[in-house]
């Protein structure tokens, strides 16, 4: 059974001490071990082969990142040129204060004075959203902001879910209709904010004001309790272990919205599960 | 206890909790809870136990939630010790310690941990290790040997308010604990047995304690107890309705909420948690303290305990209904393994 199941490259589900091939034909990878000339899986996930190396992706693990990879973070520590970042990786990120935007032109050069008021930029604590751009020799990634999209989070709330759950889309900044929208970190950090507008300005005249800013803006009630919804529907969808797309986003809003069900009810109540029943079926 | 928060998530739990519906994250009222699960008798060896846990989305997908839906999580386990006692005290004890484990705490350094068992250890023990609480059938032989209760408690996730959710484990735990029933034994020099014509010849019997006559007189006599009947669980905590919950009321100047997410907690300046006991529906204050930066006036603090009250008496219904529950369940449950083991 094993190596035909392998052939057909459909998805397998293993749990750990699960046998899956003979050591004799096929490479042991990550999430697996060698005994008795068997390869059997040591976690509970997927299988995958890449010719004759078998690896099994556990299900439940830290991010596992990727370059180019879109990821939210928080702030833990400021060091000297560098901001060191959270991503929900097995090490914190590093963020090069030479991979952030300055004020005054993307162009210029790094002064000693940017150094000394690195945490006019980014402090402890602060949420951001940046970029995979390369990774150390010892696996830390390096972030970069270095777009008028990535910067500084204000004007909403986090949800935090399995990475795994988080597929790769299009686009991670998804704007829902309902004046609220997502920035969805492949780490698992999910951003819920109310819906900026566009902002036309080129690389030349960004507003340093605007993206290091510590201030939320003017966030109206309507939008809160969206925002509230939002979050809510994440949770339920994470606790039910469904995989977040954009589509889906947007039906459960509509059917919370049908349903006429408050956003409490959803926590305290059965509607979670009637929600990703319904859900779930449209699909 | 507390995550770090951007400046910017502060400012916006804050306003949204001071706007005019006050709104929370998750769409909670202020004096809404989040589910609440107990479980009795988790732990086979403790002579009482339970589980609590606030705000994990089902318990039965409780595994398959675990980290996704997050919840804080704390188990309790009550184990009598015998002890000897000391010159001066009737004997017993109940000593109380708090262990976090570090999965709840990714972010604290190990001396940081200690520090916060350390107080969530000081908390209960002031409140639970007090002496108006002491149930007095843990002496086993009056003067020399008494139950040292240990309640030992675990934080095993931490989604905020997790004193409201020890407190309560801690209850389940003492309510569910059974006291052995023991009699005494007493040795006499066999040279003496025609001085003293006594029908039991070395062994007096009398529950937790002796009973005859002859042995009130002579209280020396009694050195040592045997169990009474290995398969009577025995009998509950004296008290049992004495020990008390708590309420975590999160201040923030002009209004409070119940049940804080760690965010919550850690955007807001003040806490204040509240402990209450209703023995035959009497409230009882046992404890407060206050937690945070920020300061409070006397009269706030007035109004604040009554609305405590108010909130402590609804979760001691909730949990008493519960715990009495449970209660009928073990007995099937044990009425179960006894003829289950009779059979073997």
């Amino acid at each position: 059974m094993d190596i035909d199941d392998l052939e057909t490259g459909e998805f397998r589900l293993t749990c750990p001490g699960e046998t899956i091939t003979s050591a004799h034909d096929f490479m042991r990878g990550h999430g697996t071990y060698v005994d008795d000339e068997l390869v059997i899986a040591s976690v509970a996930g997927t299988v995958q082969r890449v010719n004759k190396l078998v690896t099994v992706r556990a299900a439940r693990s830290r991010y596992n990142a990727e370059v180019g990879d879109l990821v939210v973070g928080r702030i833990t520590e400021v060091q000297p040129r560098r901001w060191k970042v959270d991503a929900n990786s097995r090490q914190d990120a590093v963020l090069m204060l030479s991979s952030v935007n300055l004020p005054g032109g993307v162009q210029r050069r790094k002064l000693e004075s940017d150094e000394l008021q690195m945490r006019t930029f980014f402090e402890e604590g602060d949420l951001l959203v940046a970029e995979v751009q390369a990774f150390f020799a010892d696996g830390a990634m390096s972030l970069h902001t270095r777009s008028l999209k990535f910067g500084k989070l204000r004007n909403g709330q986090l949800v935090i879910v399995p990475p795994v759950l988080v597929r790769r889309l299009k686009s991670h900044f998804i704007a829902l209709p309902c004046g609220v929208d997502l920035i969805l970190g492949l780490n698992g950090y999910i951003w819920v904010c109310k819906h900026m507008q566009d902002s036309d300005q080129g690389e030349e005249g960004f507003d340093a004001e605007a993206v290091y800013s510590n201030q939320n803006d003017e966030v109206d009630g309507p939008t809160r309790i969206a925002i509230s919804r939002v979050s809510s529907i994440i949770r339920v969808l994470a606790d039910h272990f469904v995989p977040l797309t954009d589509t889906l986003f947007l039906e459960a809003y509509n059917w919370l919205i049908e349903q006429e069900v408050n956003t409490k009810d959803l926590i305290l109540g059965d509607f979670g599960d009637a929600m990703v029943a319904a859900i779930c079926t449209v699909r | 206890m507390t995550t770090a928060l951007s400046k910017v998530e502060i400012a916006y739990i804050r306003s949204s909790l001071l706007s005019a519906p006050p709104l929370r994250a998750d769409g909670r009222s202020p004096e809404d809870f989040r589910p609440i699960a107990v479980e009795t008798g988790i732990a086979p060896l403790a002579n009482g136990s339970a589980r609590v846990s606030i705000g994990k989305p089902h318990t039965s997908r409780e595994k398959e939630a675990e980290g996704a839906g997050g919840g804080t999580e704390v188990v309790a386990a009550v184990k009598l010790e015998v002890d000897g006692v000391g010159e001066d005290k009737e004997g017993g004890k109940v000593v109380c310690n708090v262990s976090c484990s570090p999965a709840a705490y990714p972010h604290l350094s190990s001396p940081a941990l200690d520090d916060l068992q350390s107080d969530l250890t000081s908390v209960l023990g002031s409140v639970l290790s007090h002496p108006s609480l002491y149930p007095k059938n843990l002496v086993i032989v009056p003067g020399q040997k008494a139950w040292a209760l240990r309640l030992d408690t675990i934080i095993f996730a931490d989604a905020g308010n997790v004193l409201d959710c020890l407190m309560m484990a801690c209850r389940a735990a003492l309510v569910d604990t059974r006291v052995p029933s023991t009699r005494s034994v007493e040795y006499r020099a066999p040279g003496k047995r025609n001085e003293v014509p006594d029908d039991t010849m070395d062994v007096d019997e009398g529950r937790n304690g002796p009973s005859s006559l002859l042995e009130t007189r002579e209280p020396s006599g009694v050195v040592d107890f045997e169990l009474a009947d290995y398969w009577d669980e025995g009998g509950v905590l004296e008290a049992r309705d004495s020990w008390p919950v708590c309420v975590t009321l999160n201040m923030l100047p002009t209004m409070h909420f119940l049940d804080a997410t760690s965010q919550e907690e850690s955007a807001i300046p003040l806490r204040l948690h509240v402990l209450f006991a209703f023995p035959g529906g009497k409230p009882t204050l046992h404890g407060m303290r206050m937690a945070g930066a920020g300061t409070s006036d006397l009269s706030q603090i007035r109004v604040l305990l009554k609305n405590a009250e108010k909130y402590a008496r609804n979760m001691w219904t909730g949990l008493e209904a519960k715990l009495a529950e449970e209660e009928a369940r073990r007995s099937i449950k044990a009425r179960e393994k006894f003829y289950g083991r009779r059979r073997r």
